[in-house]
């Protein structure tokens, strides 16, 4: 499978995520014990650690617009633009930088048919089990929302609106596991 | 076997191997009596000179009444069509009786011009020819290992100027300028009850291939250069390499089928081989081979294949063996991906319900366009247990448990490019599947050695592109043809079409020590998956193995995403990834990471300590992969980057959800771009792609305990404490809150990897809501996402 096939199936799992996070029903968020998993039949899975940076030092493009980070008149973030009318304007998130460490995050495939106070027996299902990581670190996450005449800032007629900037430093805690399952018809 | 039947074998084979020795010395030669060479003594030795030429329309042998048939057999010159070839052969018999024959052999083709079977007619295998000068000689002395009744061979020869060819419909492909040498002392001949038995304790030799050339023209006939316009034909590369084997054969009547037949066991050693690929002088280099495997029960029948069909059957009874590979080097540094191992039991087993065996039918035409000569090989494998061992600087990852499984037809055709009926051909070897049903699926890992506890991590396989389980029924063809990028090297173009398909993203074990069970799994089940590659080039760089495509599209359909049970699991819905790619590339580096500072920046460990990183030093093995994927706006329906999501289908009569009767949001049309018209040639520019570096190494991870109390094994700590491997230990491990430098080295291992993804623009042209009765409702008319730069340093280890 090429990467763009897997990127896609990613999206698509976790859009089908937040969807079923969103709806409020079909997902549930509870710490467990390890000890509950020696219950759990088909162990297997995954352990992920890491740190990932957004733009740390600026994107590939050098235009009028983008350029290096240490370059204070251009900008050195990402950019998304997006259009909800046929030919209106864009609604912008810009500037898009920042460096996201987290430590234990776990994929793994679990059936449920105990525990939960009983639930679990009249649930018995299998479920996509995300073990969140106890913490993530962001690090001078920040980003622009704006809008935008243009989808792109170098396209003719390009005038933009910075609407507020977020930034975003610190620690966030995650406990728990998402579960995620499928209901409805399909 | 009756000791009548054996004496005939026993001196059939010694015939047979003085034939393959002395090749068509025979039509010369009288035989001598053991007898008579024991009462010769001092003899001054015989010299036979002769230019040999022979045809034979067909020579045919039965098998239980069943034909096959060589034809338009030829010996003769190489490289005069018509004329003979030089042989000179001098015979001496040692005071000990043994015979000495030295032997001369120039400018030789043997050649079969078609392969037929009885009771298939119209249709042919194709033709096979081998040239050669061999000089060398063979000692024959009475006596074998169990004693007077035998006999003991020593061999040395050279062979130069060697090519060996198939060749099809006119179209061929050949080993060009074979150099061969292989010196094989001591081996012995015997019979015993019932089989005859051949010793080889040491055949040691060397090999190269100067280029693997193809032909279109039917001109040609084991030509380096093409007749007509004088250039040399085009390559796949070069091969060389040399071999210490030591082996154990024994040979039997009797096959699968009837009473006739032949049966061969045979137990081989590797002590050791290396094999070497070279295109345009870059090297693909399998270093330091060793390992043993043993052929137990192959059986060689002319039969019926499981459709009746007339065949040339061999049947296995098991095939198992090691395999160590102790360097993979790629490209002109001369670094190593590191060492691999296999260890592998073919046999008879039953997967998902169904017995599988091991046997290869051969049969005659190939691809029913393709022309009447080719090769159907209607097989069967039963893949009943592997371990697939990765080691990169000492850290070693077991995939264990695997299992592949198959059934149906392959073709073979050497081909030109063009439309035969409704069938499209390209220039090279087409390797084709008609309904072939089949599979694979791993049962987790084991890090370290294979004794160590199975764990889930499979899908980190996903990463490479490999399913950790794939069963399905594939239609097409993969084309190889000859030539890269530029000078030797491989063009592939390919139409493959997947139905029925289940591939695992996340999978659990089929095993976990109590027997098969179900695999549980996040699945794309009820999979169609078309794939088609035009003009993609492999070559092997100075930089490592490059693969550069020239135009790919596919349709990937996940009738539906399964969590569970592949067939019964709960369904996320219909997925369908439409992928269209011009331009794109991809190259595997040999080396991982290196040196680097995780989760801080400097250059070295005290710079990356006092930034708060940790510096590690992942070593020279392991793998980079850098790719460039140009994802080309829509051009037609079947060639775009298209993502449709659907649910709430329709049932059918059948109980299962209809197709394109449900919601459906649809992102149309995505694509990469450079940012605009960059060159002035009035159309935006797209070359840039999305470019993905990615190394991968095996290294040490740091695991973390998520809660108090004790794990799924018992072992008990604390939220944060780390996962320190201790062999000691019951479970194979403890918890450490505050681990020492020794404990730190002994940390669990996984895969770290470094990526970086790049993309200057990436384009949605719309994003669609579809109603199944009120048509598509657009909800965004596009998005563009521009300069992005994403570094990652990630590490993924296996839960236990």
């Amino acid at each position: 499978m090429t990467r763009f096939l897997r990127t896609v199936i990613g999206h698509a799992m976790a859009l089908s995520a937040g969807l079923v996070l969103v709806s409020g029903v079909h997902a549930e968020m509870s710490r467990l014990e390890d000890g509950d998993l020696a219950s759990v039949s088909g162990q297997g899975g995954i352990y992920l650690s890491g740190d990932v940076s957004i733009n740390e030092l600026g994107g590939p493009v050098q235009n009028s617009y983008f350029g290096s980070c240490s370059d204070t008149a251009k900008k050195c973030g990402a950019r998304l633009a997006y259009q909800l009318k046929e030919n209106g304007g864009w609604m912008v998130l810009d500037d898009i930088r920042g460096k996201f460490s987290f430590e234990g995050l776990t994929l793994k495939v679990r059936d449920i048919d105990s525990g939960f106070g009983g639930d679990g027996e009249l649930f018995n299902r299998d479920v996509l089990e995300i073990g969140l990581p106890n913490i993530v670190r962001f690090d001078s996450v920040e980003f622009k929302v704006a809008t935008s005449s243009t989808a792109r800032p170098t396209d003719p007629g390009f005038q933009q609106t910075d609407i507020f900037s977020i930034q975003m430093q610190g620690d966030v805690m995650l406990e728990g596991n998402l579960l995620v399952f499928p209901t409805g018809s399909p | 076997m009756t000791n009548r039947e054996i004496r005939f074998m026993q001196s059939v084979f010694a015939y047979g191997v003085l034939v393959a020795w002395l090749p068509m010395a025979q039509a010369e030669m009288q035989s001598l009596a053991e007898s008579d060479m024991a009462a010769i003594s001092g003899q001054g030795g015989i010299t036979m000179e002769m230019d040999l030429g022979v045809t034979a329309d067909s020579i045919s042998y039965f098998d239980d009444g069943n034909g096959i048939y060589l034809e338009n057999f030829r010996i003769g010159s190489a490289s005069t069509p018509g004329g003979e070839a030089h042989h000179v052969i001098k015979l001496d018999i040692d005071e000990d009786a043994s015979l000495n024959l030295d032997y001369l052999v120039e400018d030789r083709r043997i050649e079969f011009g078609d392969i037929r079977l009885a009771g298939a007619p119209g249709v042919s295998m194709g033709g096979i020819f081998f040239d050669h000068s061999v000089e060398g000689g063979l000692k024959i002395s009475p006596g074998g290992a169990l004693g007077g009744n035998g006999f003991t061979f020593d061999s040395a020869f050279t062979m130069t100027g060697g090519r060996l060819g198939y060749r099809t419909n006119g179209n061929e492909v050949f080993l060009d300028d074979i150099t061969l040498d292989v010196e094989a002392l001591g081996v012995t001949l015997d019979v015993s009850g019932g089989a005859v038995l051949l010793e080889a304790p040491s055949v040691v030799g060397s090999y190269s291939v100067g280029a693997i050339r193809y032909s279109n023209n039917p001109l040609n006939h084991g030509n380096s250069n093409d007749v007509t316009t004088g250039q040399l034909l085009a390559s796949y590369g070069s091969l060389s390499g040399d071999f210490d084997l030591s082996s154990h054969t024994e040979i039997r009547a009797g096959g699968r089928d009837g009473v006739q037949g032949l049966r061969v066991d045979n137990q081989t050693t590797i002590n050791s081989a290396n094999f070497i690929y070279r295109d345009d002088g870059n090297a693909l280099a399998l270093l330091g081979i060793t390992g043993s495997y043993v052929i137990n029960d192959l059986r060689l029948d002319i039969t019926q294949d499981w459709q009746g069909r007339n065949a040339l059957g061999f049947t296995l009874g098991s095939l198992s063996g090691d395999i160590n590979i102790n360097r993979i080097e790629m490209g002109g540094n001369g670094k190593s991906i590191g060492q691999l191992n296999v260890s592998f039991l073919f046999e008879d087993h039953v997967f998902n319900g169904r017995s599988y065996t091991n046997a290869v039918y051969l049969q005659g035409g190939g691809h029913q366009d393709a022309g009447t000569q080719g090769l159907r090989l209607a097989t069967e494998w039963s893949l009943s247990q592997a371990d697939l061992s990765y080691t990169d600087n000492g850290n070693g990852v077991v995939f264990s448990g695997l299992q592949s499984w198959g059934h149906g037809d392959v073709t073979i055709n050497v081909t030109r490019a063009g439309n035969i009926g409704t069938t499209e051909f390209f220039d090279g070897i087409r390797i084709g599947f008609d309904d072939l049903e089949a599979g694979y699926r791993m049962n987790g890992l084991r890090v370290g050695d294979e004794d160590a506890p199975l764990q889930g991590g499979t899908e980190l396989l996903l990463a490479m592109g490999v399913y950790p389980a794939y069963d399905f029924k594939v239609d097409g063809h993969i084309t190889l043809g000859a030539g890269g990028a530029s000078g030797e090297g491989l063009t592939i173009n390919s139409d493959i079409q997947i139905r029925d398909g289940h591939a695992a993203l996340i999978s659990a074990p089929y095993d976990e020590g109590t027997g098969e069970i179900p695999q549980k799994g996040l699945w794309a089940s009820d999979l169609n998956y078309d794939i088609h590659v035009r003009d993609m080039t492999v070559d092997v760089t100075d930089d490592g193995f490059a693969v550069i495509k020239g135009e790919a599209w596919s349709t990937m359909d996940i009738g539906n995403l399964r969590i569970g049970d592949k067939d019964s699991g709960g369904s996320f819905g219909r997925f369908v990834v439409q992928n269209y790619e011009k331009g794109s590339s991809m190259t595997i580096v040999p080396g991982g990471a290196g040196n680097l500072c995780v989760g801080g920046s400097g250059a070295d460990a005290i710079a990356c300590g006092a930034s708060g990183g940790r510096w590690e030093m992942r070593g020279d093995e392991g793998i980079t992969i850098k790719m460039k994927q140009v994802f080309a706006k829509a051009v037609s329906d079947t060639r775009k980057n298209a993502f449709t999501w659907e649910t709430n289908r329709e049932l059918g009569g059948d109980g299962q959800p209809v197709n394109d009767t449900g919601m459906k949001v649809v992102l149309n049309d995505i694509y990469t771009g450079d940012g605009g018209d960059i060159d002035g040639d009035g159309i935006d520019d797209n070359t840039f792609g999305i470019q993905t570096d990615l190394s991968v190494d095996v290294y040490q991870t740091r695991v973390v305990k998520k809660s108090d109390g004790p794990d799924s094994a018992g072992v008990v700590g604390n939220r944060g404490d780390e996962i320190i491997m201790d062999a000691s230990t019951a479970a194979g491990y403890r918890y450490v809150a505050s681990p020492t430098s020794a404990d730190i080295d002994s940390r669990p291992l996984g895969f770290a990897v470094q990526a970086r993804a790049q993309f200057k623009e990436l384009s949605i042209n719309n994003v669609d809501l579809v109603h199944p009765v009120g048509g598509a409702q657009t909800a965004i008319y596009g998005a563009k996402l521009q300069n992005f730069d994403i570094r990652a340093n990630l590490t993924a280890t296996p839960i236990q």
